[in-house]
């Protein structure tokens, strides 16, 4: 709601002046930053293995391949005095052998790389069910859309974040624009209905969609949410100043740490 | 602290109490001169005409807001001249040997009522006067210019002048001096219109054809201004012609406007009524797809005004302005928004030396959303309503010496946001709490020609900002938690903040046509708005001063030098500023502006600065005007928790801003325009590399603000042919093609990951407008 859609609102307005406007690709000479560690992982209530990914960033106009960290020592500890000594699987890619998440549970993430140690932790939520998935048949000015509809009951009295995650036929969709978290600050105790709006990937009649619902702490929806600020994804309404969001990785590292409820949807576009 | 404003405050009304009686020591008896200036065929007051003694060189006058002039002088006999750009001058003999009101008419081209002994001077008021910053335009200008889809705009047309920079392509936004875009006080007949903009900005609010007369005050605003930190545009409406009716408007590609006045009693009282509608979304009904044909996009306003003289000292005024636009998109989304001002105003001559003017002004800006998608059906309302009392005096002591005073308070009311919701939408109904405020203040400003060549203009501003109950008021720590809450109840102050604007100018001439001028302002502003994006959105929202939020303040200082050429006919200024911007606000990093309850836990705050140099060479008559005008120019922001504390560029910062304005009368039928702009870009925050999570490639970001859009640059040309013309009947046909080039000038600048290659990220530009032609024709009769 609110700013999403205020700016899909405002979009599609000044989509109808759009036949005066136009689009292209222009080369900038933008700097490199020195290589920033980024770490990801994170723990669920799903079966282990859980993984943490370590690699690095890289110049803007350089290929999407990230370079990952090897060697690295990464531990992961519940609140209840275990501790999982992760192992890499393969390179950069960090796996857990006998932890398993569970909801009210706080698990720390610690890394040692690059002679630096950088900790983490988050506090997996409870589980709010996901009830089903349905489907959105619209038309943006002449462009018909199919857009799915994640519903879902929200607790009343406590504060939950959510994060949705789309594979269509199997891949997930990972352009910019698609990433989905709500918090229930407006909708508090309400039954959710809520569009996954996408400007790149368009579901079609017939495709495999799996919708994944994930239950989330606080840091990690403001890292998500922070991070879709600044995505740069859309002229209009883009924030004014795009930042780095607030990851809850000490040190200054990039990435995120988090400890999640995972339930999945699937089915057939309709 | 108060008490040494006190004395201050004192201080200075003494003092002036002493100056002001330095002329009566003269044994000599003195009388005044007054009356109103208007245009002889319409009756129009004439707004800043000069009226001297021929006698008495260094006595002379301009006419105030509504026409009105006194010259205090010894008794003798006189030649009154009176003149105005673009009309004849007029002369008339007086014997002053008492109190005489004289009103003046002033005819354009062919016969003067009265003698002409001198022939037209024109007036060089930009050398002698004080005022420094200060710009007027005038309505014929902003007719013969060539502007985006042929709307006539003076917020486009500002946008041309020194100091004054647009906020891009489709923004009608605009920063002076460095200024936020909340930081310009836009006045229509001294009603506040907050959001002067239609269609996300493409337009204005103002019609043109309703127009009177627009000055814009730079920074250094005299006293009877304040509310706002950068900049003054005093917008005034037409009264209407109270001789004869007139019907006038124009049919152009994108909008039609029409115009009426005319008298409600001949030379005594008259009205105007403005209309303008676009029909930008008649297009869209001509779609086959429904949900476009059910979608709308457009604006209208209407002006409307009406004066009545009650008496020889008295006259009364009612106006007002109403607009509106509404964009939706079939019937899943809607927003509308719009201001209504309405403003009352009496005129009353005490006597032929004390004038003044009471304002009653209500203003009002709203904003309503509805969506309806699915089962998410919510309706925001949000709106901030003002009620304004103003008791304005012009005190006219002599030829040398003005004082100006008076009191301003206005009561203001934001209601941030309701929301309403059904039992099975997605969303909880709120109300966000009204937030209450009284913002009053004081003025007193004394205009005094000290010597023959040394003018001044110092005054003082005081005002006190009370933020009122009933309601919560919360203090949050750090990291935007509440940390302490307290309660009023309504009519109870909650906290008073108390600024006191010193405004001092003055003139030193150095011959008839050069002069130099210094000034230093303090002004401070008590409403901010809060928008994190880039371009002005109508959902912005207004808040005022709190517990929290601190009163902003600027301090500016400012120099130049003037010079006129070949009697007045050019002009050229050039003027150097600094200021210093305390109390500047910003946003944390993933800020909730919209329905937020806490949203002062939002914000961030910091110092600003700002400094620069304009130049500006005008000419004024010949077939060929027009002008040129310079900014060099930087503003700094400097906030904890961003760029390591240390001054980085602002977003508005163009360290150059060139515009070249031509109007060429070619012949009896055509005119001829064009108008050239360039400037460097704003600064913007790039990435500087990129990282993957999840899946996604996020964009790694160095400093805020540490790389540049690219320049801008943009040649608009125009041509209007005089149609049918005969006593009754006056048309012309006006043709325009901005952007004549085409240039994709750059709106925005975006990054992904790059749809043809999805091994690599690329940045992607939007060009709003290449070449827009556009035709209007124009009626009068």
């Amino acid at each position: 709601m609110n700013q999403n859609t205020t700016i899909a609102l405002l979009a599609t307005a000044t989509a109808a002046m759009l036949f005066y406007s136009c689009t292209k690709t222009v080369t900038l000479n933008l700097k490199t930053a020195a290589s920033q560690i980024v770490i990801q992982g994170e723990v669920t209530n799903l079966a282990g293995p859980y993984t943490v990914t370590i690699n690095q960033s890289t110049a803007f106009y350089a290929d999407n391949t990230f370079p990952p960290i090897s060697g690295a020592v990464v531990k992961i500890s519940d609140d209840q005095g275990v501790t999982d000594s992760l192992t890499e699987t393969s390179t950069g890619v960090y796996t857990t052998h006998t932890l398993q998440g569970s909801s009210g549970h706080t698990y720390t993430l610690s890394v040692f790389a690059q002679n630096t140690n950088y900790t983490a932790s988050s506090t997996m939520p409870a589980q709010v069910p996901f009830d089903s998935v349905t489907f959105d048949h619209s038309a943006d000015f002449g462009r018909k859309q199919i857009e799915a509809i994640v519903n879902f009951q929200d607790p009343p009295g406590v504060k939950n974040y959510y994060q949705f995650i789309e594979y269509i036929n199997g891949v997930q969709l990972t352009k910019s624009g698609n990433i989905f978290v709500l918090d229930d600050r407006l909708s508090d105790g309400r039954y959710i209905s809520r569009t996954l709006r996408n400007d790149s990937s368009r579901l079609a009649i017939g495709d495999l969609l799996e919708v994944k619902k994930y239950d989330i702490d606080e840091n990690v929806y403001n890292y998500w949410y922070q991070l879709d600020q600044s995505s740069g994804s859309g002229g209009f309404n883009t924030s004014a100043s795009p930042a780095n969001p607030t990851s809850n990785i000490s040190n200054g590292a990039y990435g995120y740490f988090s400890a999640h409820t995972v339930q999945s949807k699937k089915l057939t576009v309709y | 602290m108060r008490k040494t404003s006190l004395f201050c405050l004192t201080l200075l009304l003494i003092s002036f109490f002493l100056l002001m009686d330095r002329s009566d020591l003269s044994a000599q008896a003195r009388h005044t001169v007054s009356g109103t200036i208007r245009d002889q065929k319409s009756g129009e007051t004439l707004i800043g005409a000069s009226v001297t003694l021929l006698e008495l060189p260094h006595s002379s006058a301009l006419s105030n807001s509504y026409g009105f002039y006194s010259i205090n002088a010894p008794a003798g006999n006189y030649k009154l001249v009176v003149s105005f750009t673009g009309y004849d001058n007029d002369t008339l003999t007086i014997s002053l040997n008492k109190d005489i009101v004289a009103p003046i008419a002033l005819s354009t081209g062919g016969q003067a009522l009265q003698e002409v002994v001198v022939s037209a001077t024109r007036n060089n008021n930009n050398v002698s006067k004080p005022l420094m910053g200060v710009q007027k335009l005038s309505i014929s200008e902003i007719k013969d210019l060539p502007v985006l889809f042929g709307e006539k705009d003076i917020l486009k047309t500002i946008q041309l002048l020194p100091g004054v920079q647009s906020g891009g392509d489709g923004n009608s936004g605009f920063y002076v001096r460095g200024g936020g875009t909340d930081q310009n006080l836009i006045l229509l007949d001294e009603a506040t219109v907050y959001n002067p903009s239609h269609l996300l900005g493409f337009f204005s609010t103002f019609n043109s054809d309703a127009i009177k007369d627009v000055t814009l005050y730079k920074g250094a605003m005299p006293a009877e201004y304040g509310g706002r930190l950068s900049s003054v545009l005093d917008v005034k409406m037409n009264d209407g012609n109270n001789k004869d009716y007139h019907a006038s408007g124009g049919i152009g590609l994108i909008a039609s406007r029409l115009n009426l006045e005319g008298p409600i009693e001949k030379d005594n009282g008259s009205f105007i009524v403005s209309a303008r509608r676009t029909y930008a979304d008649l297009f869209l009904k001509l779609s086959k797809d429904t949900t476009t044909k059910n979608s709308k996009l457009y604006f209208y306003d209407i002006n409307a005004k009406a004066n009545y003289k009650l008496g020889e000292k008295d006259h009364i005024y009612l106006s007002g302005y109403f607009g509106k636009d509404v964009l939706g998109q079939g019937n899943t989304f809607g927003i509308d928004y719009g201001n209504t001002t309405a403003t009352f105003r009496w005129n009353h001559i005490f006597n032929s030396r004390l004038f003044s003017n009471t304002s009653l002004i209500y203003s009002k800006y709203n904003y309503s959303i509805t969506i309806n998608s699915g089962n998410n059906d919510i309706g925001i309302n949000s709106y901030i309503r003002d009620y304004h009392f103003k008791e304005d005096l012009q005190y006219y002591i002599n030829s040398n010496n003005k004082v100006n005073f008076g009191i301003d308070v206005i009561d203001h009311t934001t209601s941030p946001g309701v929301i309403s919701a059904s039992q099975s939408s997605s969303f909880n109904p709120i109300s966000i709490q009204n937030k209450h405020a009284l913002e009053s203040a004081a003025y007193i400003s004394h205009d005094l020609a000290l010597t023959d060549n040394l003018n001044i203009n110092y005054g003082l501003r005081a005002n006190s900002f009370a933020i009122m109950g009933p309601g919560t008021f919360y203090t949050y720590d750090k990291n935007g938690n509440a940390i302490d809450s307290a309660t009023y109840s309504s009519g109870k102050v909650v906290k008073n903040y108390f600024n006191l604007e010193p405004r001092f100018s003055a003139s030193y001439k150095l011959n008839t046509s050069s002069s130099v001028k210094l000034s230093y302002t303090r002004t401070t502003q008590n409403l901010h708005l809060l928008s994190n994006s880039t371009s002005a959105n109508p959902t912005d929202v207004w808040i005022p001063s709190s517990n929290n939020v601190k009163p902003e303040v600027s301090d500016q200082v400012s120099a130049g030098y003037y010079r006129n050429f070949k009697d007045n006919a050019y002009e050229f200024s050039s003027e150097i500023y600094y200021r210093d911007l305390q109390n500047q606000i910003d946003y944390k990093n993933g800020a909730q502006l919209i329905a937020n309850t806490n949203v002062e836990s939002q914000l961030i705050f910091g110092k600003g600065r700002a400094y620069g140099l304009e130049l500006f060479f005008k000419k004024k008559v010949g077939k060929l005007t027009g002008w040129v005008s310079y900014t060099l120019s930087k503003t700094e922001r400097k906030f904890e928790g961003v760029n390591n504390f240390t001054w980085y560029p602002a977003n508005q910062d163009r360290t150059h801003n060139l515009s070249v304005v031509g109007i060429y009368k070619l012949n009896k039928k055509w005119t001829l325009s064009a108008d050239f702009v360039y400037y460097t870009g704003n600064a913007v925050t790039w990435p500087s590399g990129k990282y993957e999570v999840n899946g996604q490639i996020a964009f790694l970001y160095t400093e805020r603000n540490g790389y540049r859009m690219p320049s801008y640059n943009r040649l608009d040309i125009g041509a209007t042919l005089q149609g049918k013309k005969t006593k009754k009947f006056d048309s012309n046909w006006n043709f325009s093609i901005y952007n004549l080039y085409g240039r994709e000038n750059p709106y925005s600048i975006t990054f992904e990951q790059d749809p043809g290659d999805p091994t690599k990220t690329r940045a992607v530009q939007v060009a709003l407008f290449r070449w827009v032609p556009s035709i209007t024709y124009n009626f009068k009769f």
